[in-house]
């Protein structure tokens, strides 16, 4: 594993600036729109590059971690999250948000749930915990990098 | 004449009765602590519910004896805090409960995550009772369904849809009886960033996120009683039917240790404490991923991920049981997990259980299922409702000590 945290926020901060800010982010966006993401929850951002993708993480000092996995592509095709309470997801599932809501709205399960999981072959949704401790994931299928496991993106 | 001598001599005895129970060295008679917990299809307005427990709770305007209302069908949840009530039930009951303010005069609202969507609703101060208990003045949670208060701000409605009313709850409301005395705790009391939890809305209807003081929390009510106070016990029988019993009747009792009803055992008790978060930890089937872990009322099944190809999600079958349970291809299906304490109260315990395949054997008119398991996608490990049938649930608070345990904890 490769830190390079602040170089590429610097980066990541110029082209935001450059595009004149959060059009679009979260799941299916790109590097700018991680950045946007960051300023969004107020986190720290901080970089892993992997050979396949890069892990931008952006941490809360209320707890909150957001890693949204960047392809070599440039586009986002994972995202996850943990903390006391959800994340916004309309921003985390970007485009994809509509989707999540359409399926939970579908869902035949009756009651109370504790967690939930969509899944088609354009996008997985999964979503759980309880009081003081929420975790989740959205990724896109198709995007995912040849050969990694879905397990690996927590 | 020789009857009302009868009805003397029996006033006459009774009088010495009541002036012997009334003597110093005469024990009070024992709270009553015990409220009736029954697993059955829900409210009118939203039955076909599975393994959901429910209980009638009193619901009063503060310092009121007649703005009250019986609120049945309420699902008892151990895997959250506080009390939540639809608004438009508590309306049909005659019980009008106003919006708490904040220091600014702004109403106190709230946005909870269940999930599959949010509640959204004012904070109230309701006296609540239940069975013999009572408490004064509790802060609950209006789930604001006639949307009469401050419709829910975006951050809400940005994590989800809003579950409002009975049909989304599957219930009347929720009466969370988990480990701790608040909802949030000190993590929504001195935040730089306040969590998008408690809200201050104008009258106007916008509402900001902002810090609130324990005492404003929605709170557990058993912690607030003045006795019986250190958790819960729930007990619940055996079910009669491998496919699904109609209906079971069980028992929701107050305090632990308090009193002859809700004494420890003497042995063979499994205390598993939990961290910040009310989780203790749990490993399923002998693997090394070590899970968030909790007994949750809430939970219809036993939730977790499986990934196992002889243990797939249900693709065909009872449509009930197509979203997000399993259906293993050889059932019941025999497995185990270990669950460990966190903390003083470090017990480790290996439990086996069986999953059944509900979409074959599971009779859709019931409402009581062992063996159920769901939750793909998880990560936790939730002991729901299957592991409450046939045994004694212990569930103390944060802080109170029951004999030689002291919360938070779950036990069996």
């Amino acid at each position: 594993m490769i830190h390079r945290s602040l170089v590429r926020v610097l980066a990541f901060a110029a082209m935001s600036a450059l595009w004149g800010g959060p059009a679009c982010a979260g799941l299916g966006s790109d590097a700018a729109g991680v950045v946007a993401d960051g300023d969004e929850l107020h986190g720290a951002l901080n970089s892993t590059s992997l050979p396949q993708y890069d892990i931008e993480e952006i941490t809360t000092d209320t707890g909150m971690r957001v890693r949204e996995y960047l392809g070599r592509d440039g586009v986002v095709f994972a995202v996850s999250w943990s903390g006391p309470v959800l994340p916004d997801l309309r921003r985390l599932l970007g485009t994809h948000y509509v989707e999540y809501t359409a399926a939970l709205a579908a869902l035949t399960r009756p009651g109370l749930h504790r967690s939930v999981r969509i899944a088609s072959s354009e996008l997985v949704v999964e979503s759980g915990g309880h009081l003081r401790a929420y975790a989740g994931r959205a990724y896109l299928p198709a995007r995912v990098p040849a050969g990694i496991s879905t397990a690996d993106l927590r | 004449m020789a009857r009302i001598a009868t009805v003397l001599t029996a006033a006459v005895l009774c009088a010495c009765i009541g002036g012997k129970g009334t003597t110093a060295s005469a024990p009070p008679p024992p709270t009553l602590n015990t409220l009736m917990l029954t697993v059955d299809s829900g409210p009118a307005a939203a039955t076909g519910q599975i393994n959901h427990g429910y209980v009638t709770v009193k619901v009063c305007a503060p310092g009121s004896q007649t703005q009250c209302a019986n609120v049945d069908h309420v699902l008892l949840d151990t895997g959250s805090v506080g009390l939540r009530l639809v608004r438009s039930v508590l309306a049909a009951g005659g019980v009008t409960l106003n919006a708490q303010t904040d220091g600014q005069g702004l109403a106190i609202e709230e946005c909870v995550s269940f999930g599959g969507g949010q509640t959204w609703g004012p904070v109230a101060l309701a006296d609540v009772t239940l069975a013999g208990e009572s408490a004064a003045k509790l802060p609950i949670q209006i789930l604001d369904d006639t949307g009469a208060g401050a419709a829910a701000p975006a951050a809400c409605v940005a994590t989800g849809p809003l579950i409002n009313g009975v049909s989304g709850f599957g219930a009347n409301g929720v009466l969370g009886l988990g480990v701790f005395a608040q909802d949030c705790g000190s993590a929504c009391v001195n935040a730089s960033t306040p969590l998008p939890l408690y809200y201050g809305c104008t009258t106007a209807g916008t509402c900001t996120a902002e810090n609130a003081a324990l005492a404003v929390q929605v709170a557990n009510p058993v912690a607030m009683f003045a006795a019986d106070n250190t958790g819960v016990i729930i007990n619940l029988p055996t079910l009669q039917n491998a496919n699904g019993d109609a209906s079971v009747q069980g028992e929701l009792i107050f305090g632990i240790e308090t009193q002859a009803d809700n004494a420890l055992p003497a042995t063979g008790l499994v205390v598993l404490g939990t961290d910040a978060n009310g989780d203790f930890t749990a490993t399923f089937n002998g693997s090394a991923t070590v899970l968030p872990a909790l007994i949750d009322s809430g939970t219809d099944s036993y939730a977790l991920n499986i990934n196992d190809p002889a243990i797939p999600v249900c693709t065909t079958g009872n449509l009930m049981f197509l979203g997000g349970y399993y259906c293993p291809t050889v059932a019941p299906l025999s497995v185990y997990a270990v669950n460990t304490g966190v903390g003083v109260n470090n017990a480790s315990s290996r439990v086996d259980f069986a999953i059944a395949d509900p979409s074959a054997t599971f009779v859709t008119t019931a409402s009581a299922f062992i063996d159920l398991a769901g939750g793909p996608g998880s990560t936790n490990f939730t002991w729901g409702m299957p592991f409450f049938y046939g045994r004694k649930i212990y569930v103390g608070i944060e802080q109170r000590t029951a004999g030689a345990y002291t919360g938070p904890y779950y036990a069996y």
